[in-house]
C-alpha cells in the first residue's frame, strides 16, 4: 500500500492516492497532496473548496454534486477547474480526504 | 515471455477490495486447476454458455461488427476469437476430438498465461451482445465474457472498480456509495432547482410507505446526471402518481451483473424486494440505465431469494405509452437544438425498447435526427459492462472504442447527445472531450421533463 | 479392404454418427439453467419466432445483412449441399426417372438429372474453394481458424472433386441401378459387394470420414443453431404498461386536471 509522509508521519494512500482512512484528514495531508493534483500553492479560495466539501462529507458521507458544490461556493465550474486543474472529483475531493468514486462516473 | 507484447488490462483490486467482497484470492500455481473445476460446473449447467462453445463455425462474421474489434484491430478482440480464449480449453479439457488431437482441432491447456489474457481481454468487450445479434446462429458471446469474468472473480482476479463498486453496493445498495442523508440533501437541491426553472415546486418522496409506485433512478443521477432525476420528478407530478424513491436501493444498474453474478448482484435484487414489500408498492418504475435493466428483466426470477409478484416496468416504456396515447402535452420547442439519440445497446438488443425511445424522442424535440446505423443495428458507446476504467492503457483503449461512435455523431450535425443510459453518459462525458465532438448530452427522460407543459 | 469400406464400416459409420448426435444433442439438453435472454428482433408469439429461425435457415439472413461477401460463399454451398443430398436421394432412388412427376419424359428426366447434378456439383466445388480462399487470404478469418478449420473443408473439397469427376468423366461414372442395388443392401442389412469403381470407393469412404468426424466437430451447427435460436428467439412477454394510483391513468385522468402544478 502506498503511502504519503505528512509531518514526519505515514499516511496510507491507494495508487490513485486518495487517503484510505478519511477521519484522520487534517489539512496538512491536503497541503501534502496538492503537488500531485498540479497545485503549486494552496490559497484561500482553494481553502474554500476544500473545506467546504470537507464539511459535507463529514456532514453526509458523500460528496455534494458538482453542480451544488459550484452554488454554494459561488465559483463556476471553469473556476474549479482552474484551481484544481485535475478536476473536482480528482483535485478537490481528493485534497478534502474524501475516497475515491465508484460506479458509473 | 518478457518478450510478449504487453497486456492491457485494468488495474487489479487488492487484497483488501477483494476481502470486501468476501473473496479470497486463490494462489497463483492453483489458478488453473480452480478454473477449471469452475469451468467444468458451468459445462454441466449453462446452456447458453455451451451452445457458445460449441456452436461456433468461425465464420469470422462478428469481426467487423464489433466496436472493439474495428478500434483496435486487434485480433483478440474478434468475438469469436476472443471466445476462443475459453473455447480453446473446454475443447482439450471437455470434448473428446481436443483431448486427442490437442492443437490440430485449436485445443490448448489451461496456463496463468491464458488466465491473464482472459482477464486482458474479456474487461474489452462489453457485452454489447451486437455480435450475437448478427451472428448466423445467434451465439450471444457475452455469455462467454460473462462467465469468464465469474471465474476471474472467484480467483480474485477483479478490475478495482468493479470490486470496490461492488463493496460500495454491498454496503449501501447503490454503486456510489451514496448515504440516505446525501441522497436527502441532493433532492432538496434539486428540487430547489425545479422550483427556479418551473415556478413550482416538486418534492421528491423519500422513503415514503403506502406508495403505489417504487422509482428505482440511478445512483449516477445523483452526481452526473442530476437532469434525469428532475425530468423523473416532472413526469411523476404530471400524472399525478403516488411515488417514493428509497434510499436502501438507489440503484437502476447493477455492477454486480458484470463480474460476479452471484452474491453481489443478489444483493441489490434483494433489496429491492425487500423494500417494495415494505413501503408497500404495487408497480416498481426502472429509471435510465441500460445493463441494469437488463439485469432486471432478464435475470431477476433466477437471482432473488424470495418469491415476488411485483411487477417492473422502464420509465421509457410507461411514458412512451402516454404518449402514444396523446396524454402528456409536449412543446417541442423547449428543445429546439437537433438531437440525435445514442440507442443504449442493452435497450435495443436486449430490452425491446427501440421504438418506444423514438416515440418520446419525436414528441419531445424540435429536430430529431437518427444516427446511422441505428436501433439494434447501433454500435456500443464503448464503455459498456463497466469498463469505464481510467488507467492509463484502459482510457486510451476507451477512446479507440468509441471511435465507431464518434464518427456516427459527427455525421449526424447534432448538438445535442440523447444516451438514456447511465454507463453510456459515464462513457460519454470524457469521449465528447476526446473526440472534440462539442455536444450536450441528456437522457431521455430530462428532454420529456423539459418539454412538458403545465397548467 | 473393399470388403470393410462397403460391407462393414457403413454399420460403424452410421451407428457413430447417430449415436454421436444424440450424445452431443443430449450434452446441450443436460445444461439446464437458462437466463431469458431473449436478442433483438424480439418475437412476440411462436410464429414470430418460427419465421424469424426460417429466415436464418433458407435465406441465411444475417450473412446477407451484415457480411455479404460471406453470403456470397455461404448460401450457394449450403444450397449446393442441399441440392446434392437430395439429389442423391431421388436420382438413386427413383434411378434418374424422378423428373417424370413434374412432366418430364423418362429420357429428359435422365438428361435433367444429369445436368442439374453437374451444375450444382459444379457450384459446390466453386463454393467451397472460395470459403477455403476466405479462410487463407482473410484476416480476420484466418484470425479464428484452427487447422480443423482447413481440415473439414478439404474433406468436403475432396469428397464434391470426386463426386464431380464421377458426373464429368464418362470413364468414372457409376451407373444409378448399380449404386442402388448398393445403398439397398446396405439398409436391408444384407451387404452385397461395393461396385468396382475406384472414384465410387474413394468418394464413398471420404463421406464416411465426414460423418465419423461429423458429431465431434463444428459441423453440427445445423443442430445448435436451432438450440441456440430456441434460447435467444423465444417469445417474450412484456409486463403490462400502466402505473397505479396515478391521476392521469392511461385511460385518461381520473377527476381532476391533467398537469396541474399545485398536487
Amino acid at each position: 500500500m502506498p503511502y504519503i509522509e505528512v509531518l514526519g508521519q505515514q499516511i496510507e494512500v491507494d495508487e490513485d492516492g486518495y487517503i484510505q482512512d478519511p477521519s484522520i484528514w487534517t489539512p496538512e495531508i491536503a497541503k501534502a497532496m496538492a503537488p500531485m493534483e498540479q497545485i503549486t500553492e494552496l490559497t484561500d479560495e482553494h481553502w474554500k473548496v476544500i473545506n467546504y466539501l470537507r464539511d459535507y462529507y463529514m456532514k453526509f458521507g458523500i460528496c455534494p454534486m458538482i453542480r451544488k458544490l459550484c452554488k454554494d461556493t459561488g465559483y463556476t465550474l471553469k473556476k474549479i477547474y482552474e484551481l484544481f486543474p485535475t478536476g473536482p472529483a480528482k483535485g478537490a475531493c481528493k485534497l478534502a480526504g474524501a475516497p475515491k468514486p465508484t460506479g458509473c462516473v | 515471455m518478457a518478450a510478449e507484447k504487453k497486456l492491457k488490462a485494468p488495474k487489479k483490486a487488492t487484497e483488501a477490495e477483494l476481502r470486501a467482497i468476501h473473496i479470497k484470492p486463490v494462489p497463483d500455481e492453483e489458478k488453473p486447476k480452480v478454473a477449471l473445476e469452475l469451468l467444468r460446473r458451468y459445462k454441466d449447467e449453462w446452456r447458453s454458455l455451451v451452445l457458445a462453445m460449441e456452436t461456433c463455425v468461425k465464420c469470422g462474421l462478428c469481426a467487423e461488427n464489433c466496436h472493439s474489434y474495428l478500434g483496435t484491430r486487434d485480433p483478440y478482440n474478434i468475438p469469436a476469437k476472443r471466445a476462443d480464449l475459453v473455447r480453446k480449453v473446454w475443447k482439450r479439457y471437455f470434448t473428446p476430438q481436443g483431448r486427442l488431437f490437442g492443437w490440430l482441432v485449436g485445443a490448448e491447456d489451461l496456463t496463468l498465461e491464458t488466465l491473464e489474457m482472459w482477464y486482458s481481454y474479456f474487461y474489452q468487450c462489453s457485452e454489447c451482445r451486437r455480435c450475437g445479434h448478427v451472428c448466423p446462429f445467434g451465439i450471444d458471446t457475452c455469455e462467454v465474457t460473462m462467465a469468464a469474468r465469474r471465474i476471474l472473480h472467484q480467483l480474485g482476479m477483479v478490475p478495482k472498480l468493479h470490486a470496490t463498486t461492488g463493496a460500495a453496493m454491498l454496503k449501501s445498495g447503490n454503486h456510489m456509495g451514496l448515504t440516505p442523508a446525501g441522497i436527502q440533501d441532493t433532492l432538496e437541491f434539486l428540487s430547489d432547482e425545479i422550483e427556479e426553472e418551473n415556478g413550482f415546486r416538486i418534492e421528491f418522496p423519500i422513503d415514503k410507505p403506502d406508495s403505489d409506485i417504487l422509482y428505482i433512478p440511478s445512483s449516477a443521477d445523483f452526481m452526473l446526471n442530476p437532469e434525469t432525476l428532475k425530468g423523473a420528478a416532472r413526469f411523476f407530478h404530471y400524472i399525478g402518481a403516488n411515488w417514493t424513491i428509497t434510499t436502501r436501493m438507489t440503484e437502476a444498474g447493477n455492477f454486480g451483473y458484470l463480474f460476479d453474478q452471484a452474491l453481489v448482484q443478489k444483493e441489490l435484487v434483494n433489496r429491492l424486494f425487500q423494500e417494495a414489500v415494505r413501503l408497500g408498492a404495487k408497480k416498481i418504475v426502472w429509471g435510465e440505465c441500460g445493463h441494469g435493466w437488463r439485469a432486471i428483466k432478464m435475470y431477476y426470477n433466477t437471482m432473488a431469494d424470495l418469491p415476488h409478484r411485483i411487477p417492473i416496468t422502464h420509465i421509457l416504456d410507461e411514458a412512451a405509452e402516454y404518449v402514444k396515447r396523446g396524454l402528456l402535452k409536449l412543446d417541442k420547442e423547449k428543445n429546439p437544438e437537433p438531437t440525435t439519440l445514442h440507442d443504449p445497446c442493452n435497450y435495443v438488443r436486449a430490452c425491446g425498447l427501440s421504438e418506444n425511445m423514438r416515440v418520446l424522442i419525436k414528441a419531445a424535440c424540435a429536430d430529431f435526427r437518427e444516427m446511422e446505423p441505428n436501433r439494434e443495428k447501433n454500435f456500443c458507446c464503448g464503455g459498456g459492462s463497466g469498463i469505464l476504467f481510467d488507467d492509463p492503457d484502459m482510457y486510451e483503449l476507451r477512446i479507440k472504442f468509441s471511435l465507431k461512435k464518434a464518427e456516427q455523431i459527427r455525421a449526424t450535425g447534432a448538438k445535442v447527445l440523447c444516451a438514456p443510459c447511465s454507463i453510456c453518459k459515464a462513457q460519454f462525458h470524457p469521449m465528447i472531450e476526446e473526440h472534440h465532438l462539442g455536444v450536450e448530452l441528456y437522457g431521455l427522460i430530462d428532454l420529456v421533463g423539459r418539454a412538458l407543459v403545465w397548467d | 479392404m473393399k470388403f470393410f469400406i462397403g460391407q462393414v464400416m457403413p454399420y460403424i459409420t452410421v451407428t457413430i454418427f447417430l449415436l454421436g448426435l444424440l450424445w452431443r444433442a443430449w450434452r446441450w439438453t443436460g445444461a439446464l439453467r437458462i437466463h431469458n435472454i431473449t436478442l433483438s428482433p424480439f418475437a412476440r408469439n411462436w410464429a414470430d419466432t418460427i419465421g424469424i429461425i426460417l429466415a436464418q435457415i433458407l435465406f441465411f439472413w444475417n450473412p446477407w445483412k451484415f457480411d455479404r461477401p460471406l453470403w456470397v460463399g455461404a448460401w450457394p454451398m449450403h444450397v449446393a449441399l442441399a441440392g446434392v443430398l437430395g439429389g442423391h436421394v431421388l436420382g438413386i432412388y427413383f434411378l434418374g426417372t424422378q423428373f417424370t412427376y413434374i412432366g418430364l419424359s423418362v429420357a429428359a428426366s435422365k438428361q435433367a438429372s444429369v445436368l442439374l447434378g453437374q451444375l450444382i456439383g459444379v457450384v459446390f466445388l466453386v463454393a467451397l474453394l472460395y470459403l477455403l480462399y476466405r479462410r487463407i487470404a482473410i484476416e480476420k478469418v484466418r484470425a479464428v481458424s484452427a487447422p480443423s478449420d482447413y481440415l473439414h473443408l478439404l474433406l468436403m473439397l475432396a469428397i464434391v472433386l470426386v463426386g464431380d469427376l464421377m458426373r464429368f468423366l464418362p470413364s468414372a461414372e457409376l451407373e444409378y441401378e448399380e449404386a442402388r442395388h448398393f445403398l439397398a443392401g446396405l439398409f436391408t442389412f444384407h451387404p452385397v459387394p461395393i461396385p468396382d469403381n475406384w472414384y465410387f470407393i474413394i468418394h464413398f469412404l471420404l463421406v464416411q470420414i465426414l460423418m465419423i468426424v461429423f458429431p465431434f466437430s463444428k459441423l453440427v451447427h445445423p443442430l445448435g443453431m436451432l438450440w441456440e435460436r430456441w434460447i435467444v428467439n423465444r417469445p417474450y412477454q412484456d409486463t403490462p404498461l400502466g402505473l397505479p394510483g396515478v391521476r392521469l391513468t392511461l385511460s385518461g385522468p381520473a377527476g381532476g386536471s391533467t398537469g396541474s402544478k399545485g398536487v
